[in-house]
């Protein structure tokens, strides 16, 4: 064999091998995080789901209740359409979580509640919401 | 009026882009000089107008003229003016007005360093830089213009504002980084194609290209890392890489630049990979496109994306274009890029500098894929499948660990043909480091990868070392010179080769700071005042909680003390809830925010954030994190970018 197809070779190989290495991890991925079905509520409900899933949707309005003995567990409705699932979340919420936001949450579906271990909301450059005259801009009291 | 007078002003620069290709493609024709330089003058006008309109929003933004929609909806009259200037490039037509811009001073200082020497090549190369604005000048003027008026029946009194986490320091140099580095790729991609076009390769083309191509890639990945470091500052998931489609949008045109500027020294030294190197620079300018398509577009949910936008199938036209027409070039000029020469030996240089190149390839389509598999899973088989970090993460160490490996090895081959000798006197002493801080760390209970990465780094950083000893050494002996002056004269008579040198030391410290990773922990509480929390052998004690009114945000203070077990203190913490628009009547539209307090050394940084307040019960809800090795990463990162600057600065003019 020359150098040439030596090295053609050899470099064939290394490719092979990688695109081998990706192929694997695609089929056999170590964590169950690495892969998850992205999922509608409508599908959701249809569909028996044992395995970890991701959703996406709106925070109904008024639907977020914080634990009163515990801040960091919260449950909301997430709403998707006309299909609304409850959800329970316990960890960091990010900032921009609030009712009505945009929101991606991934977990296991057990017993009609939805056990999200993951919370992650659209962030937006902006602020969406309506552009307002000198009159609407008053103090009052602040609280969280 | 004013506003009026940017809009015109993109309007004219469109006009005159297309003047100025016509120009060129004329004067190529006729060979008429008065063609090339009309065209040449239009092609300066389209970036000074372009240049002059982003004077115009940045001007708007800063006096809050809130009768321009993106005015009003990115700044607010009580915005920081800092945070006015950077809201340029907060939101989409800003931001693509700001890619245009920087565009517009590459194209300039392209344009008027060259077009004496590289005469011959500038009417394709003004052709590939205008073609590039006329893209965007399209998009600014027609799909998203940024000086578009407010659409509304009353009289906007306050703007929406910036976005908290967009109000800060790194993020406001970010994004500005990143662009120059994207967008920078811009001018040697044009300069290859105009080498191309005219069946000229000259010496002095690919060292205007090498230069650019350092800078750039200087850019870019000090954009990357900043971003980086936003993330682990600002964002409070303790991390600072998720492989977030957006990130990865910037990672690969990284992957594949830096596997060009390894492969353009062979181009550079033995006049071979030609094809290999148009092939990549291509794919690094595509990948550019198709990452600003990735950030702009919405077909990824990211944090970075901006809504839904109709920009998508006009970007994915573009990059369609580009490649077709840059292949389409190349496979018609085969013939000026084949090399004669042959790679002769497997422990040559050219052969390490070849897998390398492989190595880095792959890795970015390891990344392309992962990024993409979404969209084809749900293309292929219906439904979509998102893919986390961990995916990554188990695909790239293996990848990322063999790219250390050949680090080491690099270096030390030899052009042609590494001789058996030279390679046991080179090898031995990093091996034997290597083998023994890999049986250390065995014997104290540590395996898997965080044992073969930190091996690696012991020996990557032998052969370094090695290699600045064996040069200071022969100064010693050779010109007599003390040990100081022998290091910095080494460094001054072989700039890119020990410039590089010591990026890969940066590049080991980084990988050193991303294996601490393995051991990062953290845990979550509820804190009443002078109640106690324990983790990784420190205890967190909260002293109190204060509230504070400032001038944009109200504050929750908590002030948490950090003890190590021996009861000694080791800092006292205060991470912060703030409310921003905590004087908007609706509480809606309040936006809560988190201001992470982290206490940082080189062993490990304690990260806390203040989640939220319980006030009727007076408790602070607290996450802590300890995350060793971090500052690894920043620190390898200067080292990183101290290197590339020493591998750029311009050489001494020599005396003819």
């Amino acid at each position: 064999m020359n150098s040439k197809n030596k090295f053609y070779f050899a470099i064939s190989g290394v490719v092979l091998v990688v695109v081998f290495w990706i192929w694997w991890v695609s089929t056999n991925p170590a964590s169950e995080q690495a892969l998850v079905k992205f999922l509608s509520v409508q599908q959701l409900f249809s569909e028996e789901q044992a395995e970890r899933i991701r959703l996406g949707g709106l925070v109904a309005d008024e639907s977020i209740k914080l634990d009163e003995n515990n801040y960091m567990s919260c449950n909301f409705d997430l709403q998707e359409g006309e299909a609304i699932l409850p959800v329970h979340f316990v960890g960091v919420r990010p900032d921009l979580f609030k009712n009505g936001a945009e929101v991606i949450v991934e977990g296991i579906y057990m017993n009609g509640v939805f056990e999200a271990d993951i919370l992650q909301t659209k962030c937006a450059s902006k602020y969406e919401g309506d552009l307002r005259d000198a009159d609407s801009y008053n103090l009052e009291e602040v609280s969280i | 009026m004013i506003p009026v007078i940017g809009g015109l002003a993109l309007n004219l620069a469109l006009g005159l882009a297309i003047i100025a290709i016509i120009f060129n493609v004329l004067y190529l024709r006729s060979g008429d000089g008065r063609l090339f330089l009309s065209g040449q003058r239009a092609a300066l006008a389209v970036s000074l107008l372009s240049i002059f309109a982003t004077i115009i929003l940045t001007q708007l933004l800063m006096t809050s003229n809130f009768d321009v929609d993106y005015v009003a909806h990115y700044t607010s009259q009580e915005t920081p003016l800092i945070y006015k200037f950077t809201a340029l490039w907060a939101g989409q037509s800003g931001s693509l007005l700001f890619w245009l811009f920087i565009l517009s001073l590459y194209a300039i200082i392209a344009i008027l360093q060259n077009q004496r020497s590289q005469l011959k090549l500038m009417p394709w190369v003004m052709i590939v830089l205008v073609t590039v604005q006329l893209f965007f000048l399209i998009l600014v003027n027609f799909i998203t213009n940024p000086f578009a008026p407010t659409e509304t029946d009353f009289v906007i009194a306050n703007g929406l504002g910036l976005n908290p986490l967009l109000q800060n320091a790194t993020m406001a140099i970010h994004p500005p980084m990143l662009y120059l580095g994207f967008v920078g790729f811009t001018v040697p991609f044009a300069f290859s194609i105009a080498a191309m076009a005219q069946r000229d390769m000259n010496a002095l083309w690919m060292r205007t290209v090498r230069q650019w191509l350092l800078f750039v890639w200087l850019m870019l990945s000090i954009g990357v890392m900043l971003g980086g470091w936003w993330a682990y500052q600002e964002l409070g998931w303790g991390g600072y890489w998720a492989w977030d489609p957006v990130e990865n949008a910037s990672f690969m045109p990284w992957l594949a630049g830096t596997a060009l500027l390894h492969s353009v020294m062979i181009q550079e030294k033995k006049d071979m990979l030609k094809v290999w190197n148009m092939v990549l620079i291509i794919i690094t300018f595509t990948l550019c496109i198709f990452g600003t398509f990735l950030t702009r577009s919405g077909i990824m949910s990211s944090v970075h994306s901006f809504t839904a936008s109709s920009l998508g199938p006009i970007f994915l036209g573009f990059v369609f274009f580009i490649l077709v027409v840059s292949f389409g070039l190349m496979s018609q000029r085969m013939q000026l890029l084949r090399s004669k020469k042959r790679i002769e030996s497997f422990s040559s240089r050219e052969s390490g500098f070849l897998f390398n190149n492989v190595v880095f390839i792959v890795m970015c389509f390891a990344v392309l894929w992962g990024t993409l598999f979404p969209v084809i899973s749900e293309a292929v088989r219906g439904t979509k499948i998102t893919v986390g970090a961990p995916f990554f993460n188990q695909i790239n160490i293996p990848i990322g660990l063999v790219l250390l490996c050949l680090t080491g090895i690099g270096p030390l081959l030899v052009w042609r043909k590494t001789s058996k000798q030279s390679f046991i006197r080179n090898f031995t002493t990093p091996v034997i480091a290597g083998l023994v801080m890999a049986l250390v760390l065995y014997i104290i209970n540590i395996r898997g990868y965080v044992l073969i990465s930190f091996s690696l780094s012991v020996f990557v950083l032998t052969t370094i070392s090695l290699e600045f000893a064996r040069g200071i050494r022969s100064r010693i002996t050779v010109h007599k010179e003390n040990p100081l002056t022998a290091f910095w004269r080494l460094l001054r008579k072989n700039r890119s080769r020990y410039g590089g040198y010591i990026v890969h030391v940066g590049i080991v410290f980084m990988f050193i700071g991303f294996t601490g990773h393995a051991f990062d922990i953290e845990k979550e509480f509820g804190l009443k005042k002078d109640e106690t929390n324990h983790l990784g052998g420190y205890t967190f004690v909260l002293q109190n909680i204060r509230e504070e009114e400032r001038p944009n945000h109200y504050a929750w203070i908590a002030d948490l003390h950090v003890s190590d077990a021996s009861g000694k203190e080791i800092v006292m913490l205060h991470p912060e809830k703030r409310i921003y628009f905590h004087r908007n009547p609706d509480p809606e539209r309040r936006q809560p925010h988190s201001e992470l307090d982290i206490y940082s050394t080189m062993k490990q940084d304690i990260y806390s954030i203040f989640n939220s307040v319980d006030l009727e019960n007076g408790v602070a809800y607290l996450k802590i994190m300890i995350n060793p090795l971090v500052n690894w990463v920043w620190f390898g990162g200067f080292i990183f970018v101290l290197g590339t600057l020493v591998a750029l600065w311009p050489p001494k003019k020599e005396k003819l």
